[in-house]
């Protein structure tokens, strides 16, 4: 079990050391998100709408669509120079391989969403008040469910001609539920209703992305055997 | 069995279907009495609903097979799994092209967010995405593995996706939604529609080990092709 934790551990260190000493990721997905909502902002006629009508809709497409761009690249950098064989040979078990990508994308993605939720307080005035750390636990749940699915896809569809074309096909109809839960407790934040109500939310994104995950790390196997 | 005797069945079924088929469209134009709120519009139930139920069928049949392909790695678990799949794709694709001709004339709109609607149209596309893998994948062993992945994880998020569609009508009721049935369905309509259903069931099995005969004769002609080559 230590040792387990230790190769996890290893390979979650060298991703998220690569990462922040390239910053590559992070900053095309940091980028999008600042684009989309300066977009957004011509997009939709903020006269007629509030920001609290519409910003929990356009926070959750927006970390999709930039988690999209994030976990799109998980087994590129490993690609490009055969290290992946490497990794898979070595005796590290195939399911501490996928809970290290993951949780390494996780951790992009999750600063990825709390720059959504930043851009949109400073952007369209977005009023968060009280509830911010509860729309910090939604959308950590949120991410942990797609990054899941994201990270599994990615092994299937980087092997592909298609490529990352082919990754939103696969994950967006299984992602509806995050999109459907996450929305809806969110919104509930923003009206500024109690917690209470968005209990029911929170317990089905929370079952929704342990089983993901679950589901991945057991999954992962049967995509990269050789 | 050997392929010919699947073929023969298949073929059989088929036949059987299709004319049983017949039968059942004679019955739902001409036999069965019309439906007194919906009139006319109402018959096109006697080929959405056997329709949907033999695509959830055949899907889940995809999803089983599947998972067994994963665990036993026997070549004719993935022909079934991927013949169940594109009999699948064929009862959803008349059901959701049935059911928004009905809407448009009972609903008033093509489309609606009730939670079925929702549920079989993301089915469609995750299975789409198992087609899709299958044949982008350049080394076929692989996409065969990638694409019961995608099945089995299709088939276990199901009932997220279902009770979140469900949560989220909740939240919103749309308008003017009649339920298209009482739990009480007029004798003959029911006699019709459980015709229905047996003649699109034994039309799938049909279809169905025609698909699997032909995906064997297919290895089988890549095996021999390989060994004339060499």
């Amino acid at each position: 079990m230590r040792n387990y934790l230790k190769q996890i551990r290893t390979i979650l260190w060298k991703d998220l050391l690569v990462e922040f000493r390239t910053r590559e990721r992070l900053i095309a997905m940091g980028a999008f998100v600042v684009l989309v909502a300066i977009l957004f902002n011509y997009a939709t006629d903020w006269a007629r709408v509030s920001p609290e009508d519409i910003a929990s809709g356009l926070v959750w497409m927006t970390i999709m669509f930039a988690g999209l761009l994030g976990v799109g690249r998980t087994f590129h950098l490993e690609a490009e120079d055969g290290a992946f064989q490497g990794i898979l040979m070595s005796p590290v078990p195939k399911d501490a391989i996928f809970i290290a990508k993951a949780l390494a994308n996780f951790v992009f993605l999750y600063i990825m969403a709390l720059l959504v939720v930043g851009v949109f307080i400073f952007f369209f005035g977005l009023e968060v008040g009280g509830s911010f750390g509860m729309l910090t636990l939604v959308i950590a749940l949120g991410v942990l469910a797609f990054v899941a699915l994201g990270t599994l896809f990615t092994a299937v569809s980087t092997g592909t001609r298609m490529g990352d074309t082919l990754l939103p096909v696969l994950i967006f109809p299984l992602l509806a539920p995050v999109v459907i839960y996450g929305t809806g407790a969110t919104s509930q934040f923003l009206a500024g209703r109690p917690v209470t109500e968005a209990e029911g939310s929170i317990r089905m994104l929370a079952a929704f992305a342990l089983t993901a995950f679950f589901l991945g790390s057991w999954l992962f196997r049967f995509v990269v055997e050789d | 069995m050997s392929t010919k005797k699947i073929l023969l069945a298949g073929t059989m079924l088929a036949m059987i279907g299709l004319v049983w088929l017949g039968v059942v469209y004679w019955m739902s134009f001409f036999w069965v009495s019309t439906e007194v709120t919906q009139g006319i519009a109402q018959r096109i139930f006697y080929v959405h609903v056997p329709a949907a139920w033999t695509s959830f069928l055949a899907f889940g049949l995809a999803a089983l097979f599947s998972g067994m392909y994963l665990w036993l790695r026997d070549e004719r678990l993935d022909r079934a799994a991927v013949s169940a799949a594109e009999g699948g794709m064929v009862f959803a694709t008349i059901m959701l092209t049935t059911g928004p001709l009905w809407g448009k004339i009972a609903w008033g709109t093509y489309w609606t967010w009730e939670p079925r609607l929702t549920l079989t149209l993301l089915l469609w596309f995750i299975f789409l995405g198992y087609f899709l893998v299958r044949s982008s994948t350049e080394n076929p062993e692989k996409g065969k593995r990638h694409a019961a992945v995608v099945a089995i994880v299709g088939a276990l998020d199901i009932p997220f996706i279902h009770l979140s569609v469900i949560w989220f009508r909740s939240l919103h009721p749309a308008p003017v939604v009649i339920k298209p049935e009482g739990p009480t369905l007029p004798g003959d309509m029911l006699t019709t529609l459980l015709m229905s259903l047996g003649a699109f069931t034994v039309l799938f099995l049909g279809l169905f080990l025609l698909r699997y005969s032909l995906e064997n004769l297919r290895s089988e002609l890549d095996t021999r092709s390989r060994h004339a080559s060499v």
